[in-house]
């Protein structure tokens, strides 16, 4: 692993307090096209360090809370979607569900629109003005408009997503637990050698295009690095690890469960999104009590 | 365990008697616009080995569409290309693998996708209802054509051999890559995972997840709009195509398919014409459709079809 920064507290404090300047201002719309019986939902925007000013879905279930949440971090993709696609309509009647689009994505792309392929790099040789540093802002942003809800149990308040999902639940107070799939910042130079498949080749297609940058690429992904957010995190982990074999393997991501400070689960990919997807929702289920998973479960999951 | 899947699955919708007649409307509206190919080198993508060029093109209602083409460097002078078509969701790939397997790939970013949202974006979730009640002007018409018109950059590329095309994709690219084969005389073989835009109307019954859930809102909001909107997708099944596919090819499908029912595969695969046609169904699989374990499988397929004997 690069070492970590001598300044990598000082890097994100300056971060949250840049956001800190600017409150969230939010603005919560109801739509009705996407509001069912079971639950409603609302575009949500709000500001971030910058300013800049995000899009994101809030699904509130019907009834009396308080509920569970589960905040879907930005994903490395220009859509944002309301829950992930296959992800059943029905998980929306027992979770608050919050999906943000950070800056550069979808109805997040004003002034900044973001390639895919094209962000991992964009920016990567300056630290200071890499774009994820701001995209770590608006997910943390995320999470902490989320804490605010009424109808929020803040005892269950699970963080979703790739990196962005750990890095987040270690700046930001609040998550109870994490599910963290591994794709960006994790030992990143070094895998994207193993490997020619985006986006990790976009590390590959920078460093064979500016070789000399490659101090500073590594400098700047430093910073980044999961395991030196890890002892920050103190929710409960599940990490969806990789196949046995496989760049993101749970042999190597080792280092980082051990890093965790707070309870991890590993779990190794079945190579089937039916078997991974069904002990994450049952995990998710599990540690906020909900007992009758098979009911939000997709139809073809159901037994 | 879930339940077992019904292989004999009947589909709901029927194919419109003017269905043959409005896609060849279409397809003459399209003929009369000049593709305008542009082939611009990236050199940021590009390696000793591929060289990768942004690609645009012109389609139906003059929209600009966007692509990327990967070649071998060291290639025949008529090399097998591969058309691969994209998901839903997803930001089309750069289809370096493809190329590293030895043909020239195109992938497109039909309209609306990113590079090609300039002059047409409905967003997401709202693409697959974008004008849902009118098959004249329904986004899949230009989208599909978008897709089809892929064919013929491809064919534009002096070192593509036009005698050995290939398709193929997974999710909606499984369903575009139905309706291409369909579509498009030149495809000599498809490989299609999890088709999606098979069986509209029979997947919102059996399952409620996104994409397919945004017909369900669709409806839930305009419910007397239920029949103009079955009337429209009629036109866009991929069942209702794929009595005109001749090519080999084979399907793939998952039987715990959270997003692409498995029982809409099995219509689909029925439907099919061609002779040379196989469905493989992977048991304890969801909308991967097998991947990891079918990979191997498509490889060796289009190698049979494309590379070998020449």
């Amino acid at each position: 692993m690069a070492q970590i920064p001598s300044d990598f507290h000082v890097y994100w404090q300056q971060t949250h307090d840049a956001l800190a300047v600017y409150p969230a201002c939010p603005e919560v719309e109801v739509l009705p096209m996407r509001s069912t019986e079971f639950a409603t939902l609302y575009r949500v925007r709000l500001t971030s360090v910058g300013p800049y000013r995000l899009s994101a879905y809030l699904s509130i279930p019907v009834g009396s809370g308080p509920f569970p949440a589960i905040y879907y971090t930005p994903k490395y993709q220009s859509v944002l979607e309301i829950i992930p696609q296959g992800t059943a309509n029905l998980q929306r009647s027992r979770y608050i569900t919050l999906a943000l689009a950070s800056r550069g994505q979808r109805t997040s792309d004003t002034p900044y629109a973001a390639m895919f392929p094209g962000l991992l790099t964009d920016g990567i040789t300056q630290a200071a003005t890499y774009p994820f540093r701001g995209i770590v802002a608006d997910s943390v942003r995320g999470l902490s408009y989320l804490l605010t809800r009424p109808e929020l149990d803040a005892t269950r308040v699970l963080v979703v997503g790739n990196d962005l999902a750990l890095i987040t639940a270690a700046l930001q107070p609040g998550a109870t637990h994490v599910v963290s799939t591994p794709a960006l910042f994790y030992d990143t130079i070094a895998l994207a050698a193993q490997t020619t498949a985006y986006p990790l080749e976009e590390i590959n297609d920078y460093l064979r295009a500016f070789p000399a940058h490659t101090e500073a690429v590594r400098q700047t992904l430093s910073y980044y690095d999961l395991r030196a957010f890890a002892p920050r995190v103190t929710a409960h982990a599940l990490l969806m690890a990789g196949a046995p074999g496989s760049l993101l393997s749970a042999t190597t991501l080792a280092p980082l469960e051990a890093a965790l400070h707070g309870q991890v689960t590993m779990h190794d990919s079945e190579q089937s999104n039916y078997k991974d997807g069904l002990y994450s929702e049952q995990w998710m289920a599990a540690q906020c009590g909900i007992t009758d998973v098979q009911a939000i479960l997709p139809e073809h999951w159901r037994s | 365990m879930p339940k077992p899947v019904a292989e004999d699955y009947q589909s709901r919708p029927q194919k419109p008697d003017d269905f043959d007649a409005f896609w060849e409307g279409v397809q003459h509206q399209a003929a009369a616009i000049p593709l305008e190919p542009a082939f611009v080198p990236d050199p940021l993508r590009s390696s000793a080995e591929i060289e990768v060029f942004q690609v645009f093109y012109t389609s139906l209602d003059q929209v600009r569409v966007a692509a990327w083409y990967c070649r071998p460097t060291r290639r025949s002078a008529r090399t097998p290309a591969i058309l691969y078509t994209p998901g839903y969701q997803m930001d089309p790939p750069i289809p370096k693998e493809w190329a590293a397997k030895g043909y020239c790939a195109l992938s497109v970013a039909p309209r609306g996708k990113l590079r090609s949202m300039q002059q047409f974006n409905p967003g997401y979730p709202n693409l697959l209802t974008y004008n849902i009640t009118d098959r004249h002007t329904y986004a899949y018409r230009g989208f599909y054509m978008d897709a089809w018109r892929g064919i013929d950059v491809l064919l534009a590329c002096p070192e593509v051999d036009p005698e050995r095309l290939g398709v193929t994709g997974t999710s909606q690219g499984g369903g575009l890559t139905i309706t291409t084969a369909a579509m498009r005389s030149e495809v000599r073989a498809a490989a299609a995972g999890a088709p999606y835009l098979c069986g509209y109307m029979d997947a919102i019954a059996l399952t409620h997840t996104y994409p397919y859930e945004e017909i369900n809102d669709y409806i839930r909001a305009h419910p007397a709009s239920r029949q103009a909107v079955e009337s429209t997708l009629a036109y866009f099944d991929g069942i209702n195509f794929a009595d005109r596919i001749t090519c080999p090819i084979i399907v793939n499908i998952g039987l715990q398919d959270n997003v692409c029912p498995p029982e809409t595969g099995y219509a689909l695969f029925r439907n099919i014409r061609s002779a040379d046609k196989r469905l493989y169904a992977y048991d304890g699989h969801g909308h991967d459709a097998g991947r990891v374990r079918h990979a191997p499988i498509v490889d060796r397929f289009f190698a049979q079809h494309l590379l070998s004997g020449r």
